[in-house]
């Protein structure tokens, strides 16, 4: 009897794990489904129609022809922009990092510091994330157009600074703050959150043995918020590669191509120039460009970013 | 539609077979328009010239599909690229070289039906054609001009512009009209190409390529450009958001003396304006005027079924009567030189000089050359000239850079 009832016990498990697994994976991928469908007609096929285009010189209104590397052989090759765009977007993208991080850490600490008013700050600073960007773009460009706002308090206090949007090598720097203004709230309001969750008695753990407050910002509160400030770098490094919005409403890439970067490029081949193929191959470039950085993250994490457990 | 077009196809070869096909005509057949048009006076303009159509020609029914202007542009190639263009397909002259490869070419049927196109202004005429090919017939034209205000120029008591003045009577008035932060004109980066023409300078070459690197295009730019750097009579733009918003804006509000414009935003100008509008043609070199035009029509669609009833249909809707709807609504100045009089007696009627400004115009019109690319060519004009009007670069080589890269697109 307890032997029958053991060797039916040991072979049933079995059959109602499979069962039960075979039945929970209908279910699971019934739920699935919807983000799945959409996953597959918003993305995935997208994705892949753009891989196939970039191998075409499809003009929109002329059947398209495959023309093989061709797309990616003007890319490297002919193209006398692509360099400038590459190192545009580089150049925003490293400068835009160090300052977002910077300015965002640095605004979380402080809020978190204060004693009263943490919850107005942090709805303050977190404001123009869900301003929309072409909007506040627009704001920016009348603050900053020759003429405008900025030259005005500039002149009256008879400063010489040149016109942000007329000098080349300036025109970046418009475009990064205003990408900072938009988007440091986002990763403010991230740090903020994980340093509350910081306990407090490491912290007053740490200034009975004598710790400054530097100390412990360095030693205990940012290796434990590493994980959420890894998350915010990934986010922010894949976000600027791709900017966009603020510099087709205040620079259009301009002057000369001072601010022209990969997402611009993209959009002034595909739609301006109707150059969908080309368009194509250079949004894969702009791709594997931020798979490459994004897994060089994910490989360094390793050396800075502490995961309890 | 697709219905329609089957039950057409059957009730026609229906027709053939019992009656033969001179009946077979007048079957009747509904085609489709693709028309811009945002409120709801352009839309019932439209559909007063779409009646028309079944007026003259009652087994033609025409169905309006209009879409704002922006959206057009974009709509236009998906709707190609999906294979689902209408029969008619209206076409403005700038954009005719990225698409005049979906439109049927016309000459044939104006040959065959001794079709009299030599009533429509030349100059549009040749905006319709690619390579000499006519694809389009135009409903309007428009050469661009010089929109003063005539308020200033009597506050500084100068003379006010009359038609045939020269480079040097512009500049002379532009400086006078310099003061106190306010400035004589406003210069937009892609308008060079206009101004270069009126001064007779060449941009294209003879086999239709860009030629901005030539000797004559580079004075032209320096004369252009020149107007910012040296005389200082125009403010510098920077390459943003549509610099020719900005000055438009600048104008409208006292800030400008002078900019380029043309006559189809003639109507609306002077109703947002506060101060009287005045309107000149552009400004000339030694030689005569050139005056470049833009304008737009309508084509056949090679895509579509009903090629001989939408060939019908577009003689109506810029035929005489169509343009002088239009032209007495104040829609459109009239590709028809015979009635362009109806046009300068509604919307040239209360301002400065226009009737004469755009008769002499009209006089030295000229097809305004454009590349096939001509798009990305405005865009790097946007994008460059900037450069050039704050001294980072010569006029020179902001022209060599924008050759060098439009030849590269």
């Amino acid at each position: 009897m307890t032997e029958s009832i053991s060797t039916q016990a040991a072979v049933a498990p079995v059959r109602r794990r499979n069962r039960m697994s075979a039945h929970e994976t209908r279910m699971a991928f019934l739920f699935l489904l919807p983000s799945l469908l959409g996953f597959i007609a918003f993305m995935l096929f997208p994705i892949v129609a753009s891989l196939v285009i970039s191998f075409t010189n499809w003009q929109l209104i002329s059947a398209p022809s495959f023309i093989g590397f061709a797309n990616y052989q003007r890319l490297f090759t002919l193209d006398p922009a692509f360099y400038t765009v590459l190192g545009n977007t580089l150049f925003f993208t490293a400068e835009y990092l160090v300052l977002n991080i910077i300015v965002s850490l640095g605004l979380a600490v402080w809020i978190s510091g204060l004693k009263r008013g943490q919850r107005w700050f942090r709805v303050i600073f977190f404001l123009p994330t869900f301003t929309p960007s072409i909007a506040a773009s627009v704001v920016w460009l009348l603050i900053f157009t020759p003429g405008g706002f900025m030259d005005l308090v500039f002149q009256t206090l008879s400063l010489h600074v040149p016109n942000l949007l007329l000098d080349p090598r300036l025109a970046m720097q418009a475009v990064i703050i205003v990408t900072l203004w938009a988007n440091a709230g986002y990763n403010m309001v991230l740090f903020n959150a994980a340093l509350d969750l910081v306990p407090q008695s490491y912290l007053d753990a740490a200034k009975i043995d004598g710790a400054n407050a530097w100390d412990r910002f360095w030693k205990i509160r940012l290796p434990l918020i590493s994980p959420t400030v890894f998350f915010g770098t990934v986010m922010t490094a894949i976000t600027s590669l791709q900017v966009f919005d603020q510099i087709y409403v205040i620079t259009r890439g301009g002057p000369g191509s001072a601010t022209a970067t990969l997402g611009f490029a993209i959009y002034q081949n595909g739609f301006s120039n109707y150059q969908m193929g080309y368009a194509s191959a250079l949004a894969w470039v702009m791709f594997l460009i931020i798979m490459a950085l994004t897994a060089l993250q994910f490989w360094f994490q390793r050396k800075w970013v502490h995961y309890d457990s | 539609m697709k219905t329609t077009l089957v039950l057409a196809a059957i009730a026609l070869m229906g027709g053939a077979a019992l009656t033969g096909p001179a009946y077979a005509q007048d079957e009747p057949v509904t085609i489709t328009w693709q028309m811009w048009g945002s409120d709801e006076n352009d839309i019932a303009a439209w559909q007063h010239l779409a009646d028309m159509v079944t007026e003259v020609h009652p087994e033609i029914t025409v169905e309006l599909q209009t879409t704002p202007w922006n959206d057009y542009w974009t709509k236009l190639p998906v709707l190609a690229a999906s294979g689902q263009l209408a029969d008619i397909v209206a076409m403005q002259s700038l954009r005719m070289p990225n698409f005049y490869s979906l439109l049927e070419p016309l000459d044939e049927r104006i040959a065959d039906d001794g079709f009299d196109i030599d009533a429509f202004d030349e100059s549009i005429i040749g905006g319709m054609s690619r390579d000499g090919v006519i694809y389009g017939l135009p409903y309007d034209v428009g050469p661009w001009m010089m929109f003063y205000n005539k308020d200033k120029f009597e506050e500084a008591g100068l003379d006010l512009p009359q038609p045939g003045w020269t480079l040097e009577e512009f500049t002379a008035a532009a400086t006078a009209l310099t003061k106190d932060g306010e400035y004589g004109f406003g210069v937009v980066p892609n308008g060079y190409s206009i101004f270069a023409a009126a001064l007779g300078a060449d941009y294209i070459n003879d086999e239709g390529q860009l030629d901005f690197t030539n000797p004559s295009a580079i004075a032209a730019a320096d004369t252009f450009i020149g107007l910012v750097t040296e005389h200082k009579v125009a403010p510098v733009v920077a390459s943003g958001a549509n610099p020719g918003d900005v000055i438009a804006g600048r104008f409208e509000s006292g800030n400008l003396a002078m900019m380029v414009d043309g006559p189809w935003s003639l109507i609306s100008k002077n109703d947002t304006v506060q101060f009287e509008l005045g309107l000149a043609p552009l400004p000339r070199e030694e030689g005569d005027l050139n005056a470049v035009t833009a304008g737009s029509g309508f084509g056949i669609a090679t895509s579509s079924d009903n090629k001989d009833a939408a060939w019908k249909a577009i003689q109506v809707i810029t035929g005489p009567e169509a343009l002088q709807y239009l032209a007495e609504a104040g829609r459109a100045l009239p590709a028809r030189k015979a009635e362009w009089t109806y046009w300068f007696d509604v919307a040239a009627a209360d301002v400065a000089g226009a009737r004469e400004a755009l008769e002499y115009s009209l006089e030295h019109s000229a097809t305004y050359e454009i590349t096939d690319n001509w798009n990305a060519v405005e865009n790097l004009m946007t994008q460059y000239f900037p450069l050039a009007m704050t001294g980072s670069q010569t006029p020179e080589q902001t022209m060599q850079t924008i050759q060098s890269l439009a030849q590269s697109q």
